[in-house]
């Protein structure tokens, strides 16, 4: 082995005290980077994988500022008909006021957002209907399903009571009809409708007189990196000039909620990097104390016949060290976090669970930037160590 | 005339400016053969380490010229120094200057990993260390041996390149007064055996006995009438 590497190894790691505190350092970097990544890129994760089961799809299809007036059963057809779709469900979001009487007493009016969806498609599209914790979703012409929010609202109206709702149709007329609570949604975390009501979509189109109406279309894919794909070749089979259609990715869809979001982890990575910066100062102050205590033995190096360059290599291998054993470290303890986070489908109060991936190409990422500041940590005290003068090796005590 | 294998011309030693400046050296001059064995003796503070600090080319002369294998050395630069000094120069100094965290057999063969000519390094490191009697503790790390063994390793060290003089500091001083017999017989043998020319500094001159040459310093300055040379 090179006699410089040798030395550095040697240097660091028969120096136990500095050797763990410089690699913890490190390590704890990572881990913090990891940890963070695990807790906010797993919450914009599970709120994307939300949006997309409960809102939206992989693709969500609508028309700019108006009804889709073309069939949502010939869209679903044809939608079904690509090898990348698994399945498509027409909805309408719209509003009503909605009153409720429990035991005999009346609680006044409360404006709600209703949505309209049919009760076979959208089980294949969303699994919207898997948060009915109580009672069943929409099936029949005038069942409803009542948000755990809309439900607290409403002073808790169990599951067979009536509810009244009165919307507007498109005329401006009021129209009031009443319906028969079938279930009641509970969804962990802010993205599920647990403010919003749910009706056959067919009720709705028939009390806002828009017969064979359709508001959007939520379309779930098979394979999810296809969506630009999809989004292309319904635009170009359902021009966006002439049909007005309009189709977006999740992405796209949901750009006012993510982008928020986005920036926020970019503000907690920001964070995080900040931590890795203190951890290379750390191993700065630690490079100084072994160049301090090891005084002697460069002036020895240098006697010897060691340039200064020579002395130079042995601190910067002694970063290298440093930084591969922090690197190492911190990546074990980070996945070991990420397996638990994963295993236990971590949820923090009563929200949503997070959505943890294995992101290797991140952990690489970081790994390499811990080892790479470590080395960088280790160039100024190598380059003092250079400036030790031979006659060091002659010095007294 | 013979060759010498060291020439001191005119050095001058200066440390520090102004009105701290002190003067350790001054118009030092004398020459070494090839294989002799010389001494350098002196009061505490006369400036032995620091004249032995410009034959070992570890720091510089004010003024004046070192000329070691008819090499003049002020003309080298730093690096050429430091290869200098690998191959035509050994060191054994007062103080462990073994390095700790290396083997007894990888301080002994560190001239030669510096050189980068490790082709039988290590078998002439252990025969080496055969003949100053250390062969068992090859493989213990350099702080774990004794104070009088470190200095026999330190030796060995010295010679493994095979160097134009060997440079010891006060080599016994830190010894007891059995360990420094060992020692010093075991320098004065190296240097008839091999043609090794030494020069060690003292502060006890009876030690060492008869030598090939005493310089003799006081106040920076070589004492004129005491140049011992008994072979001349
Ligand atoms: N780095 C230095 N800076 C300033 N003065 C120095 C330095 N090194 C030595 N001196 C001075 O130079 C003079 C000679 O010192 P030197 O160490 O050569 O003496 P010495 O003969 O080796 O003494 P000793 O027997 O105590 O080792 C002393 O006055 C000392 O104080
Ligand atoms: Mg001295």
């Amino acid at each position: 082995m090179d006699y410089r590497a040798q030395l550095g190894i040697r240097f660091i790691t028969r120096r136990k005290g500095s050797l763990i505190a410089a690699s913890l350092a490190v390590a704890i970097a990572i881990l913090v980077v990891q940890v963070n990544s695990v807790i906010f890129q797993g919450l914009y994760d599970a709120i994307v994988r939300d949006l997309i089961n409960y809102r939206f799809g992989h693709v969500f299809i609508s028309r700019q500022e108006d009804f889709i007036t073309k069939s949502s059963f010939v869209l679903v057809n044809w939608l079904e008909r690509i090898p990348y779709v698994e399945a498509a469900a027409p909805r309408i979001d719209y509003s009503a006021q909605i009153n409720s009487t429990v035991n005999g007493q009346l609680i006044k009016d409360y404006a709600v957002p209703v949505i309209g969806v049919d009760p076979v498609l959208d089980r294949k599209a969303s699994t919207m209907y898997q948060t009915v914790g109580d009672g069943q979703y929409v099936s029949f012409r005038n069942s409803i399903v009542l948000g755990a929010i809309a439900d607290r609202d409403l002073g808790y109206p169990k599951v067979g009571d009536t509810v009244k709702l009165k919307f507007k149709d498109q005329h401006g007329n009021d129209v009031l009809k009443r319906f028969t609570v079938v279930g009641i949604t509970k969804t962990a975390g802010s993205v599920g409708l647990d403010n919003s009501v749910i009706i056959n979509i067919d009720t709705l189109r028939e009390i806002i007189d828009r017969p064979q109406q359709t508001q959007s279309i939520i379309v779930k894919l098979s394979d999810p990196t296809k969506d630009e794909q999809v989004k292309d070749f319904f635009l170009s089979s359902f021009p966006s000039n002439a049909d007005k259609f309009k189709a977006q990715t999740i992405e796209e869809a949901a750009e006012l909620t993510l982008s928020g979001f986005r920036s926020g982890i970019a503000l907690i990575n920001l964070v995080g990097y900040f931590g890795m910066m203190s951890s290379a100062f750390a191993v700065v102050t630690i490079q100084m104390m072994q160049v301090t205590s090891k005084t002697r033995d460069i002036g020895v190096m240098r006697a010897l016949g060691s340039k200064r360059k020579d002395v130079l290599l042995v601190f910067i291998f002694q970063g290298m060290v440093i930084g591969a054993i922090g690197a190492g470290l911190g990546t074990v303890l980070g996945v070991v976090y990420t397996v638990y986070a994963k295993e236990t489908h971590l949820t923090f109060q009563g929200s949503l669970a997070l959505e943890v991936k294995y992101n290797w190409t991140s952990i690489v990422q970081t790994d390499i930037l811990a080892f790479v500041l470590a080395v960088i940590a280790s160039i100024y005290p190598a380059y003092k160590a250079t400036k030790l003068e031979p006659v060091e090796a002659m010095r007294v005590g | 005339m013979a060759d010498y294998v060291l020439e001191v011309q005119n050095v001058d030693k200066v440390y520090g400016q102004g009105e701290t400046a002190v003067q350790a050296l001054q118009n030092i001059s004398f020459k070494v053969r090839k294989g002799e064995f010389m001494l350098i003796v002196g009061s505490s503070g006369s400036g032995k380490s620091t004249l032995l600090n410009m034959i070992g080319l570890l720091d510089r002369p004010t003024t004046g010229n070192v000329t070691i294998d008819g090499i003049d050395t002020s003309t080298l630069n730093d690096n050429q120094l430091s290869t200098f000094r690998n191959s035509k120069l050994g060191f054994i100094f007062q103080f462990s200057n073994l390095l700790s965290d290396l083997t007894v057999l990888e301080n002994v063969m560190f001239p030669r990993k510096i050189q980068g000519t490790l082709q039988s390094a290590a078998e002439e490191a252990s025969t080496l260390l055969k003949t100053v009697g250390l062969e068992s503790q090859m493989n213990k790390f350099a702080n774990k041996i004794s104070g009088g063994q470190a200095q026999r390793v330190a030796i060995t060290r010295a010679l493994i390149n095979r160097p134009a003089i060997v440079l010891a500091d006060e080599p016994t001083g830190n010894l007891d007064s059995l360990s420094a017999e060992t020692t010093i017989h075991l320098l004065k043998s190296l240097n008839r055996k091999l043609n090794q020319t030494f020069i060690v500094v003292t502060h006890d001159r009876p030690q060492f006995g008869d030598v090939d040459k005493v310089v003799t310093i006081r106040d920076g300055k070589i004492v004129e009438g005491e140049l011992e040379a008994s072979l001349r």
